[in-house]
């Protein structure tokens, strides 16, 4: 029996989402339910230190308090829970799709960095190492030069950022090429075949490249950092990686692509689950051409539109790389017009079986259209000015995980009879997706008015005008949370495949 | 009405608005007409697939560079390029450090313009100024080592007193970053 199921069979709860019977295909299921499963339990400490957080506007237990859950429940989210339930689903994908295992050394050690980083970087945290889970360099330094943290804190945060980027930046990616083009396929083990060609493959191979390519440069200036820290490199040497300057622009050259390559995944995904639920059966997409064409476009100009994070850097940042930003960002929109149009089109010309798994793909891309369109608007340069700081781009960085992270979980819905032989709770499935759409709409709109109204993110201290904000928070936040709880009882309700 | 669409929050919230409903409205037309009223297939011909398909691209296309080209006259690059030669225009130089700022000047008349040069000299900053009537006028971000202090030009419209925030977390007692210009 696989150690990975092993350790499902001892959790909580938790392992009893994931019932997985040990079988032949122990290297498609075993692993990929794990990471799956340790992604939720991350989820569910995000989730109360999300909600958390406005609640704390109006109880005063100290700043430190919110900017310590604010920390926790940023990179709880964005890492362990929405990057890691990403890893599952196309570590699935791959392995049953083109016959490749996916339980090597590879896929421990992502699980082993991942995990073990994220608790590491949690004890920082808890230490005091309140930095965001956007790291605002150079205030880790600054911090421990005011004394609000100490240097072996700041050393341990940085080692536990180190090991989940580890995982995300190379471990993960270098796993998913192999497996696409170098692995060896057994017949046995591919469920559902899948060549190359297929715009689901071609979006997740985009992905794992861009996470590649575009965090190489963080792990340098990053891992020259930490050496220097644990006292191996001489100050002489990383003078250049120490420079604010050079550090926030390759981080946000990652940061922004980071968030891209995982929605060009789910995207990709989409597009090879879709036509799976097909009312006609041609299990064909609309178009594939227009299919892959909206993903280049939103690939390639993805990648410089991260210039919208430093607009108002002006004239720091020169105006050109402004407009270019600007440019590119409203580009990536046609590449999602395309894509809207590719799946609105697959719909009408075939029409669609009913399943909470579909809804569930199509309510998150839904989401991840909303949001998408107010990430273009305030990448307009005009209106950057007057929103950059605010809720809306903070809700914006919220609101995408959840989107990305909703589609995933309808991809879940939709493998879980092939990882585990169980077939989900209907009713609860439908009651979980219409709760999680509601309070997603909930969430959306009033991070969306808040940052209208100027309220600015990331601070623990609200006027008194911005506090109806702080109750709508609350209670969609709470109604998300309903919502989780729901999608986690119709995978434990699950019951045998009946065959 | 334009000034106001790219001169305010609430001006991008309203577009967003114009963007979503609209999409909302079709998406959920088609997916509960394809899935509960008629799940059968289209008899739609493949031809007219290529026609709604040019004119959505097009349709979007247009939509995206009218917005931006309008707004070129609002963007604060433009605006503060337009004022570098201009003689009246009263230089404000910003320092901003964990967790206060420093100011040249605090005290202005309506129908000043200024041009406010800020710079940090620790972690990230921002410079934040808002209007006495609560809207977020604009916000500038402040890297340490950027080079080049972050300028923009700024014409007060109105007396009273105008809040000046940090916006960038810079730790513990961010949120008490907070200053006040005052225009009679």
């Amino acid at each position: 029996m696989s150690a990975a199921i092993n350790i499902i069979d001892k959790v909580p709860y938790f392992g009893s989402m994931f019932k997985v019977e040990s079988s032949e295909l122990d290297p498609v299921n075993a692993w990929p339910s794990l990471i799956a499963m340790t992604s939720f339990v991350w989820f569910f400490i995000a989730a109360i230190l999300g909600i958390s957080m406005p609640v704390l506007q109006f109880i005063d237990l100290g700043a430190a308090w919110y900017y310590q859950n604010l920390t926790l429940h940023g990179a709880a989210m964005a890492f362990p829970f929405a990057f890691q339930l990403m890893v599952a689903m196309s570590l699935h994908r791959a392995g049953a799709c083109l016959g490749k295992k996916a339980d090597d050394v590879l896929v421990t050690l992502f699980y082993i960095c991942m995990n073990v980083g994220a608790l590491l970087l949690t004890l920082a945290v808890l230490n005091g190492f309140h930095v965001t889970y956007t790291v605002m360099f150079p205030l880790p330094v600054v911090g421990a030069g005011l004394g609000l943290w100490s240097m072996g804190t700041l050393i341990l945060g940085f080692t536990g950022i180190a090991l989940v980027l580890t995982s995300m930046i190379f471990i993960y990616p270098i796993k998913i090429l192999r497996m696409s083009f170098f692995e060896k396929r057994h017949e046995d083990l591919q469920l559902a075949v899948r060549t190359l060609k297929d715009p689901g493959m071609v979006g997740m191979i985009m992905g794992v490249l861009v996470l590649l390519v575009t965090g190489t440069p963080l792990m340098i200036t990053a891992g020259s950092l930490l050496l220097h820290l644990y006292g191996i490199f001489p100050a002489s040497w990383i003078g250049w990686a120490a420079d604010p300057v050079v550090f926030e622009f390759i981080f946000y050259i990652f940061a922004h692509n980071l968030m891209e390559a995982m929605a060009i995944m789910v995207i990709g995904a989409v597009y090879a689950t879709l036509p799976l639920c097909l009312a006609d059966g041609s299990r064909k997409l609309y178009s594939d051409k227009i299919a892959l064409l909206a993903l280049w476009i939103l690939l390639l100009t993805s990648v410089t539109s991260f210039f919208h994070h430093f607009y108002t850097m002006y004239p720091a940042l020169p105006s050109t790389f402004a407009y270019h930003g600007n440019i590119m960002s409203y580009a990536t929109a046609i590449g999602a017009a395309l894509t809207i149009f590719t799946i609105l089109a697959t719909i009408w010309k075939s029409g669609l079986v009913a399943s909470p798994a579909i809804f569930l793909i199509l309510g998150g891309f839904v989401m991840y259209i909303l949001d998408g369109a107010a990430a273009i608007v305030v990448s307009n340069v005009a209106w950057n000015f007057q929103l950059h700081g605010t809720l809306w781009v903070g809700g914006h960085a919220m609101v995408v995980l959840i989107a990305i992270s909703s589609l995933w979980m309808g991809m879940l819905y939709y493998h879980f009879p092939l990882m585990t032989n169980r077939t989900i709770d209907d009713s609860t499935a439908r009651s979980s997706i219409k709760y999680l759409f509601i309070s997603y709409i909930g969430l959306f709109y009033t991070f969306m008015a808040a940052g209208a109204d100027g309220v600015p993110r990331r601070n623990a201290d609200w006027e008194g005008e911005w506090m109806i904000y702080a109750v709508l928070l609350t209670i969609f936040g709470c109604m998300m949370l309903y919502a989780f709880v729901l999608y986690a009882l119709s995978l434990t309700r699950s019951k045998p495949l009946d065959f | 009405m334009i000034e106001a669409l790219y001169t305010n929050g609430w001006g991008a919230f309203i577009f967003l608005l114009m963007l979503q409903i609209p999409f909302l409205f079709v998406f959920f037309h088609i997916v509960n007409k394809k899935v509960f009223v008629d799940p059968e297939p289209a008899k739609t011909a493949p031809e007219k697939y290529s026609k709604y398909r040019y004119t959505w691209i097009a349709f979007a296309a247009a939509v995206f560079i009218v917005v931006n080209v309008a707004s070129i006259d609002y963007m604060p690059t433009i605006v503060e390029a337009r004022a570098a030669s201009a003689a009246n225009v009263q230089d404000v130089s910003v320092t901003a450090r964990a967790w206060a700022f420093e100011f040249s000047d605090m005290e202005f008349k309506v129908g000043d313009t200024i041009r406010i040069k800020a710079k940090s000299v620790d972690t990230v900053h921002s410079f934040a100024l808002y209007h006495p009537e609560g809207n977020l006028l604009f916000t500038m971000m402040l890297l340490p080592t950027a080079g080049v202090e972050s300028a923009v030009v700024h014409t007060f419209d109105k007396p009273g007193e105008y809040t000046i925030r940090c916006l960038e977390y810079c730790g513990i007692a961010h949120h008490n970053m907070k200053r006040t210009f005052t225009v009679i």
